[in-house]
C-alpha cells in the first residue's frame, strides 16, 4: 500500500512534506516521513555490543514477522533502520490518534528497555552457568 | 552427549521393569544412545535368574589406547556395585566392549534395588570416563621430561573432539568450539569471554581450573590438522593441577570434562528459549496498549446509553408493541377510507394518470411497455 502511495508520491512531490529526524547519536535516531495522508515512522535501535545487535535484530525481527497483530508495523524497515511505522488516514480513522501517539512513544520506551534487560538476564543466566560449573571442580 | 545424568535413562527404565516384572519373559532390547552408544539387554524365559546386559561405547583416543579391553578402574567400579547382583561375563558379546550378567532374585528390596540399577544404568559412563582418566595418569612421562608437550587428540563425539595436553605442574584441556548458527556463536562467545574467564578469577572459585578462552588456537596445539583448529566460537582452555585429579576429584574432573560441549550447548539452547520467552511477552503487552487505541465512537456510545429509569418507562413488550401497531393502522384505515363510486377507477386510470416520458440515458422497462400496449 505505502509503495503505491511512494509511487504516486513521487511523481507528485507536493503530496509529500520534509521528513523529519530524531537524532540522539549515529546508532539510535528516528526518521519520521510525512505525506497528506500518511505518516512513516522508522527507528534505529541502540545496538552497543554484539550481543546487544543480535538481541535487536532477533527481537526486532520477530515483532515484524507479528506485524499483522500491530496494524501499523511494516514488515520489512527502511533501509539504514531496524523498524518502520506507517500510519494512514485509514487507521486514524479506527484508532485514537493520541492513543496511537502515546503506543508510538511507548513501543520505543519498551524496547530499549526490553533490550537492555534481557541482555542483563543473558548475562545473569551465564554468570550462574558458569558458576555452577566450575563448582563442580572443587 | 546430551545427558547430564551419569545413567541412561533410557536403560535405566527397562531394567527397574525387567526387576519389577515378577514372572519371566522373553525380553530383547536394542538401545542406542547420541549415535555412538549401544545398549543390548536380553533376558530369556529359559533362564529366568538372569538378565544380560552388553555395552558399546566409543573409544575417545584410537591412538592412545593399546588394547580395547577395559581398564582394571572399569572392572573394579563395575564389580563394586554388587559382587552378587553383577557379573562380568568374559569374552564380551561380540561387537561390545562389557557383558554383564544380572541377578534380579538376589538384588535387595527398596530404595536400595534403585540405587543399585542406577549404578548399572551408569556403567557406559564409567567406561568412558576409565579412558580418560587412564590417558591422564599414564602419558609417556619421557615426553613431558624432554619437554615435548604432545596434544592427545579426544573423539568423545566425532564433531566434537577436543584436547588434552599434559605438562609438568598441569593438564590442559583445550575444547575447540563449534556451533552452527550465529547467534550460538555470539550467546556462547559471550558466555566464555565475559562470565566463565569472570567467574574463573572470583574468589569464590578460586579453586577452581583457571579458565582462558581465545579466539585463535593456544599454542600447544601448533602442529594439530588445520580442520581441527577451524572454529567460530574460540578455544577454551581449563588448566588442571593435580589438586582437581586427586582422589573422588578425579571422578567428577573428567565427568565434567567430557561433557564440558553439552554443559555450553544446553546453555545456549536455553538462553534462546529464554529470549524467545521473554519476547513473547514483551509482544503480549505491546500489541494490549494498541488494543486500547480502539475507536472513539464505541466510548461515546457507551457514555450515551441513557438513565435506567427511562429505559425502565420505554421499555415495552412485543406483544404489546405489535397489538399497538394493529390498532393504530386499522384507526389510520377507518379515517382514511375514501367513498366508492362505481366506474370511478375505470375514469381515473384512463384520464387521471401521468404520461411516461422517456429518457435518452435511462432505459425503459419492457413489461411495463407491454402492459400498456394490452391496455
Amino acid at each position: 500500500m505505502f509503495f503505491s502511495f511512494c509511487m504516486f508520491f513521487r511523481t507528485s512531490p507536493e503530496l509529500l512534506l520534509n521528513p523529519v529526524t530524531i537524532c540522539r547519536n549515529e546508532a539510535e535516531k528516528c526518521l519520521i516521513e510525512t505525506s497528506i495522508n500518511s505518516l512513516r515512522i522508522s527507528l534505529k535501535v541502540k545496538q552497543s555490543d554484539e550481543l546487544e545487535n543480535i538481541l535487536t535484530k532477533k527481537f526486532l525481527r520477530f515483532l515484524s514477522m507479528r506485524a499483522e497483530a500491530f496494524q501499523v508495523l511494516r514488515r520489512k524497515p527502511v533501509q539504514g533502520y531496524d523498524i518502520s511505522f506507517l500510519i494512514t488516514n485509514y487507521h486514524c480513522e479506527d484508532m485514537q490518534k493520541q492513543k496511537l501517539i502515546d503506543f508510538i512513544v511507548q513501543f520505543m520506551e519498551d524496547i530499549d528497555k526490553e533490550i537492555s534487560e534481557l541482555k542483563l538476564s543473558v548475562n545473569t543466566r551465564g554468570r550462574l552457568v558458569a558458576t555452577e560449573f566450575l563448582k563442580q571442580f572443587i | 552427549m546430551a545427558c547430564f545424568e551419569r545413567a541412561s535413562p533410557a536403560l535405566k527404565e527397562i531394567l527397574l521393569r525387567l526387576y519389577r516384572d515378577e514372572r519371566a519373559i522373553d525380553a530383547d532390547h536394542h538401545l542406542h544412545e547420541f549415535g555412538s552408544v549401544e545398549y543390548y539387554i536380553q533376558s530369556l524365559v529359559s533362564d529366568p535368574d538372569h538378565t544380560y546386559l552388553s555395552i558399546a561405547t566409543p573409544i575417545l583416543s584410537q591412538a592412545f589406547l593399546v588394547s580395547t579391553r577395559l581398564s582394571r578402574y572399569t572392572i573394579q567400579k563395575v564389580k563394586a556395585i554388587s559382587a552378587e547382583v553383577v557379573e562380568i561375563v568374559e569374552p564380551p558379546k561380540e561387537g561390545y566392549q562389557l557383558t554383564i550378567r544380572l541377578n534380579f532374585a538376589r538384588m535387595p528390596h527398596g530404595k536400595e534395588s534403585i540405587k543399585m540399577i542406577t549404578d548399572i544404568a551408569a556403567v557406559q559412563g564409567v567406561i568412558l570416563s576409565s579412558q580418560l582418566e587412564e590417558m591422564l595418569m599414564n602419558v609417556n612421562s619421557q615426553d613431558v621430561a624432554q619437554g615435548m608437550y604432545k596434544p592427545i587428540k579426544l573423539v568423545y563425539h566425532p564433531r566434537e573432539p577436543f584436547y588434552v595436553i599434559k605438562q609438568p605442574q598441569k593438564i590442559t584441556a583445550v575444547f575447540p568450539m563449534r556451533f552452527k548458527e550465529k547467534t550460538d556463536v555470539i550467546i556462547a562467545t559471550t558466555f566464555f569471554q565475559q562470565e566463565l574467564m569472570d567467574v574463573a578469577n572470583t574468589k569464590a572459585c578460586a579453586k577452581a581450573p583457571h579458565c582462558i578462552w581465545s579466539p585463535i588456537p593456544p599454542p600447544e596445539l601448533r602442529g594439530e590438522a588445520i580442520e581441527d583448529l577451524s572454529t567460530n566460537g574460540g578455544f577454551v582452555s581449563f588448566d588442571i593441577t593435580s589438586r582437581h585429579i586427586e582422589g573422588k576429584r578425579l571422578d567428577k574432573t573428567v565427568w565434567n570434562l567430557l561433557n564440558f560441549y553439552a554443559f555450553v550447548k544446553n546453555h545456549v539452547k536455553s538462553t534462546r528459549g529464554f529470549i524467545q520467552r521473554r519476547m513473547r511477552t514483551c509482544l503480549k503487552s505491546l500489541v494490549e496498549v494498541l488494543q486500547k487505541t480502539g475507536p472513539q465512537d464505541e466510548q461515546q456510545i457507551k457514555e450515551v446509553k441513557g438513565y435506567k429509569r427511562m429505559k425502565k418507562l420505554v421499555k415495552f413488550t412485543k406483544f404489546k408493541i405489535i397489538r399497538y401497531r394493529s390498532d393504530f393502522t386499522s384507526k389510520l384505515k377507518r379515517i382514511r377510507s375514501r367513498l366508492k363510486i362505481h366506474g370511478f377507477n375505470r375514469f381515473r386510470r384512463k384520464w387521471l394518470t401521468f404520461p411516461i416520458f422517456s429518457s435518452k440515458t435511462k432505459y425503459r422497462k419492457l413489461e411495463k411497455d407491454i402492459s400498456l400496449q394490452h391496455n
